[in-house]
């Protein structure tokens, strides 16, 4: 009899504890038990003497984790709330250590040296242990950025409940590293500008759910604002004000704060289209400037692309790249390549006057102006990345380690790895955060996004990486990454528009495909719910009633 | 020869000085010069004069001296660059000459034998006794600028045309329009807001920042909804079980005291809040305090009993409930002033009471019908509300699918389309829009319920501000039949929004149809409102906004908005 009733408690207890809804990205690897565990008041995270020479971006990751430890405050997303697990939490066991410390052999460098490296250099794997028993937790990794990675994870693993931190599932046994080693996210801050403090905001973030690489978009052909030594004038006509610019200091604070958090920054120069606003302070650069009607000389307004026939031009742009990579430490830097418009060189007569000297082609031209950047990038030891166009539309003489972004659809993936490119996913299918938010252009009133519909974060997730690629082509994939291009966006909606959605490629990279979706909905509100305590304005995915209720809200329940 | 000189000065003048690019909504009748005048903000004062008339009070009303504080903080503090090509820095020539007059007064009257009732009061008259006419006068030569209405809600819309006048650079506030002439009144009596407090929820801090906003664009109602089956966060005197077990926590309540807050709040700026619990469907809520009065409650699967999860619907045919519901909405709506209430009365799900044993087994015992039942269960909310003083506000469903009594009298909200708003007008009742295809503000956010990566959002795409501005509201309404259309207003369900997006999603675009029912259907010079002239001045609205810390999304690049037309589609 007695026996019995310690089942049934016991059964009851398993179902009243709900499976780890905590964790995004999900580790690879990880075990649970159903213990309650509480942080003791004065519970703090060391790293071990064993670490010589612990660096400063440590330190302060551990000081941050240690300050969310107390500040997250997030109650468990279930009927009740944190009263739920009061229950549960008067006998349990008392946390008081996380210690950190670097497998044999390996060295402490900066979490922002490890996570500059080359990408397939990166080593962000851990394995962190909760034991029930109250005896410290450990987090051991090769590298300070495998370190930093498990830091994240630790955070996530604690609930609040009156001044109770505590988790339902110890002990907790993790062993984690990425599927991908890109997983990225891209801002364009030239359609509208974003200060400092947004791009910081985003960065955080962004390194809550281990993404590696900031993507940054940061000229087009609406305004240019990075201030580039050297050529200072770009900024001073192009960008928007004179307080709407990146002065080479901002660009140094944006790429350490990153830096500290595991990410690397991968600037893009859009090249030869999307360059308008070069002509602002060097005309002669510019073909079709501004040229009207815009439809017939480029995707969207203002019309505008670098005069790649020229010699001077070319020349200009492969010294302006150069000055710019000298900004970012990163091994890789974008010189772009998208959406080029033929049009607008046959309607210019210096390009054509050019083609006609030279004999050249249009591709051909092309192809000389784009071996002069990459060229001049290589030497300054970066490896190029460019956008899908420059392989399959004009077969582009490329290095064959630059790398591809796919953008314009995710059936061009195929066609990219045939030609032996390595890639990295950014559809617009799937990963495009501004599909759906209707025409922008104006006097178009029935006009609506180009990209529709509004990719959802089921949508992204439900992308294959590998799909139609064989097994030797499926190496070539470097991983992925949701974009925002911010024709209709501003500081206003940076966080409701690309959080909590940006995580869903974040899990997909890291973890790698194959989730079960219905239990991935419950963990994203869970993280979007973290993210808002921490001052992201993340959208709700749901009502509240349901976040609260998982799987009632399903489509068929 | 000097003749001709000044002559070619002030043909460069005119040519280089753009056509209002500030209002919004566009006045009815506007005049503007070519002459720039400045206003130095520290020193600028508003001041009234009220006859007295019959004996009544001549003093100024609180809420219109507050008006009049805010207006005076707004023009020190909107700091707004006039958006063009170099912003502000290509005013500074046309301001800094020594002939720029300043101005140093805005003087505000009542017309003669008007009396002086506050803001509050006159933003919750009946809808036909509302006066929201004003005439503004900014003259050139820098003496003071006249304001006059019949009401002091006339004169918070005039301060509002006057705030839009003003622009800033260095330390300046000018306009480079004087002389302005405006008489401005409204086209439509009705120009709402709508908000769903239910689905998430919103502190009142974010209800008070959508109503500034609101009353930027001269909206003047607040269509709450308040109340839905996920949760029910109005603490209703005399029913509070309702929201103790209904609310999502403690915290996520509206008490009398926010209730009060926000009403007066709203009625400050001209706007007066409509409250909307809807029934009999979108109540399941109800259930967690009531479960006697709710069938089908979490029924699933929920598709079969409700158009979004969760299920649950009032027991219309049970007296019981009837009373529940008529004394529940009787007590919610003491602590609204507005002359209306919405009952709703949208998305009713036929199978939930089929699939109801209690419902079934009174419809067979009383011999009705379940749409008798109906309307017997309308019939005594309505009559409740009635003897408080409040007209009924349905939506479309209670006079287009169901064969129910209403007065003639009844407000009409109009939502499933458009194309029922002549149909509704047939019948012969008042009618707002709001239809989905115009005015949804969560259209295009893609499917929320789970596992449906394929999914969208049911009323896919996304509504634009310029979509928005399309929308007729005489379509297919006949001119016997043009008196019943009262207006309209956009919406914003939340099942996806938040405070986190609430500006966003929200700002400008509801700013739309606020100028259609605002302006009507032709700008002063008569031409036919169009999206090519609305957008600069929208831009304006946006940047103006988001100056005063309403965080309005941005509807193209900034490159854009400096330059007019350059973004158009065939430009």
């Amino acid at each position: 009899m007695a026996r019995t009733s310690a089942f049934l408690l016991l059964s009851a207890l398993l179902s009243v504890f709900a499976p780890v809804d905590a964790l995004w990205p999900q580790p690879r690897d990880i075990t649970t038990g159903s213990s309650a565990l509480k942080l003791s008041g004065g519970f703090d995270i060391t790293i071990a003497g064993s670490v010589h020479n612990a660096p400063l971006d440590l330190h302060q990751a551990v000081e941050r984790a240690n300050a969310q430890l107390r500040s997250d405050k997030l109650e468990r997303l279930v009927v009740g709330r944190g009263d739920a697990d009061k229950g549960a939490l008067s006998k349990a066991k008392t946390l008081s250590k996380l210690t950190l410390s670097l497998e044999k052999g390996a060295t402490a460098h900066t979490i922002t040296s490890e996570a500059q490296k080359p990408i397939e250099a990166r080593d962000e794997a851990y394995v962190l242990d909760v034991p029930a028993d109250g005896s410290g937790a450990t987090l051991t990794a090769n590298s300070t950025l495998g370190l930093f990675r498990g830091l994240v994870t630790f955070g996530q693993l604690w609930y609040q409940s009156g001044s109770t931190t505590y988790s339902i599932e110890a002990p907790i046994h993790i062993k984690d590293s990425p599927a991908y080693p890109y997983r990225g996210y891209m801002l364009d801050t030239a359609r509208n500008y974003f200060p400092v403090s947004d791009i910081k905001r985003a960065i955080d973030a962004m390194s809550w759910v281990k993404i590696n690489q900031f993507h940054w978009h940061i000229v087009d052909s609406q305004s240019f604002p990075l201030e580039v030594p050297g050529f200072l004038e770009l900024s001073q006509k192009g960008a928007y004000a004179s307080s709407m610019v990146y002065t080479a200091k901002d660009v140094q604070d944006v790429v350490s704060y990153a830096g500290a958090r595991g990410i690397d920054v991968l600037v893009e120069i859009d090249t030869p289209g999307h360059t308008s606003v070069i002509s602002k302070s060097h005309p002669e650069h510019i073909a079709c400037a501004e040229a009207t009607p815009w439809a017939t000389f480029a995707n969207e307004p203002p019309a505008g692309q670098l005069r790649l026939t020229s010699n001077e031009t070319t020349q200009f742009t492969a010294d302006l790249l150069v000055a710019v990579s000298k900004l970012f430490p990163s091994t890789m830097f974008s010189t772009g390549g998208d959406e080029i418009n033929a049009n607008c060189y046959d309607q210019d007569p210096e390009t054509q006057k050019a083609l006609n000297a030279t004999g050249q082609t249009f591709l051909q031209a092309l192809d000389s102006f784009t071996q002069v950047s990459h060229a001049a990038l290589k030497k300054a030891g970066k490896t190029p990345v460019v956008w899908e166009e420059m392989v399959l539309s004009f077969n582009v003489t490329l290095a064959p380690e630059t790398i591809t972004l796919v953008w314009i659809s995710s059936a061009d993936v195929q066609a990219v790895a045939q030609k032996g490119f390595k890639l990295i996913h950014a559809a617009s299918d799937y990963f495009y955060l501004d599909c759906g938010g209707g025409g922008w252009v104006g006097a178009n009133p029935d006009g609506n996004s180009w990209c529709d519909p509004f990719k959802t974060w089921q949508k992204s997730y439900s992308f294959d990486p590998v799909a139609n690629l064989t097994a030797d082509q499926a190496k070539l994939v470097l991983g992925g990454q949701h974009l925002l291009w911010t024709e209709q966006s501003s500081p206003s909606n940076l966080d409701p528009i690309s959080w909590p959605r940006a995580a869903s490629s974040a899990e997909l990279f890291w973890t790698g495909p194959g989730q079960n979706i219905s239990t991935v909905l419950p963990r994203l509100h869970d993280l979007s719910f973290r993210l808002q305590q921490r001052g992201i304005h993340t959208i709700p995915l749901q009502p509240l009633w349901c976040a609260l209720r998982p799987g009632a809200c399903d489509l068929t329940a | 020869m000097v003749y001709s000189v000044l002559c070619a000065v002030i043909a460069i003048l005119t040519v280089s000085m753009p056509s209002s690019h500030a209002l919004w909504p566009m006045p009815k009748s506007l005049s503007t010069g070519s002459t720039p005048l400045k206003l130095t903000a520290s020193q600028f004062k508003i001041t009234t004069e009220f006859a007295e008339t019959h004996g009544h009070s001549t003093n100024t009303p609180a809420d219109l001296t507050q008006a009049i504080q805010r207006t005076t903080a707004h023009l020190q503090n909107d700091k707004m660059e006039r958006l063009v090509v170099g912003g502000g820095a290509a005013d500074k020539s046309a301001i800094s000459s020594k002939q720029v007059k300043t101005i140093n007064e805005l003087s505000m009257s009542l017309v003669k034998g008007a009396v002086v009732r506050s803001i509050a009061e006159e933003a919750v008259l009946p809808l036909e006794q509302r006066n929201e006419a004003y005439e503004l006068q900014v003259p050139a030569d820098g003496s003071s600028a006249t304001l006059t209405a019949n009401t002091t809600l006339g004169l918070l819309r005039g301060l509002t045309t006057f705030e839009q006048l003003w622009y800033f650079v260095d330390g300046e506030v000018y306009t480079l329009e004087a002389p302005v002439e405006i008489a401005d009144r409204p086209s439509y009596v009705y120009r709402g807001f709508m908000l769903d407090t239910a689905r998430n929820f919103f502190p009142v801090s974010d209800i008070k920042r959508t109503l500034d906003a609101m009353s930027m664009a001269k909206l003047n109602t607040f269509h709450w909804h308040a109340t839905d089956s996920q949760s029910f966060p109005l603490q209703v005197p005399g029913f509070t079980e309702v929201s103790a077990k209904g609310a999502y926590s403690a915290s996520m309540v509206f008490t009398p005291d926010d209730v009060q807050d926000i009403v007066t709040y709203a009625g400050e700026r001209g706007i007066d809040v409509l409250v909307e619990i809807d029934t009999p469907g979108h109540t399941m809520i109800i259930h967690e305090s009531h479960p006697e009065h709710v069938a089908c409650a979490q029924a699933s699967p929920w598709s079969n009993f409700a158009n979004e999860p969760p299920a649950g619907q009032l027991r219309l045919a049970s007296p019981a409930t009837a009373n529940f519901t008529a004394s529940l909405l009787h007590a919610a709506a003491h602590l609204f002033p507005s002359p209306f209430f919405s009952t709703g009365g949208d998305e009713l799900n036929a199978n939930c009471y089929d699939q109801d044993a209690e419902t079934q087994q009174i419809l067979n015992s009383t011999g009705q019908t379940l749409e008798q039942a109906l309307s017997g269960f309308v019939g005594a909310t309505h009559t409740a509300l009635r003897s408080v003083g409040k007209t009924p506000v349905v939506w479309e469903e209670m006079v287009l699918d169901h064969d129910i009594e209403l007065e003639n009298d009844t407000v009409v909200m109009v939502w499933i389309s458009s194309q029922n708003a002549a149909a509704v007008a047939e019948k012969n009742f008042r009618l707002v829009h709001g239809p989905s295809d115009y005015f949804y503000l969560d259209c295009g956010a893609g499917e929320w319920l789970g596992v449906d990566p394929t999914g969208n959002s049911w009323c896919d795409p996304f509504k634009t501000w310029s979509k928005s501005y399309t929308f007729d509201p005489m379509a297919n309404i006949s001119d016997a039949n043009a008196h019943l259309v009262l207006g309209g207003e956009q919406l914003l369900w939340t099942e996806q929004s938040s405070p986190s997006n609430l500006d966003s999603i929200v700002w400008p675009r509801a700013a739309s149809s606020a100028e259609i029912f605002w302006t009507g259907a032709t700008l002063p010079d008569g031409s036919p409102r169009n999206v090519g002239t609305a957008l600069p001045r929208l831009h304006d609205l946006r940047y103006r906004m988001v100056q005063r810390g309403i965080q309005a999304i941005a509807l193209q690049p900034h490159f854009c908005a400096i330059r007019p037309e350059e973004c158009d589609v065939n430009a």
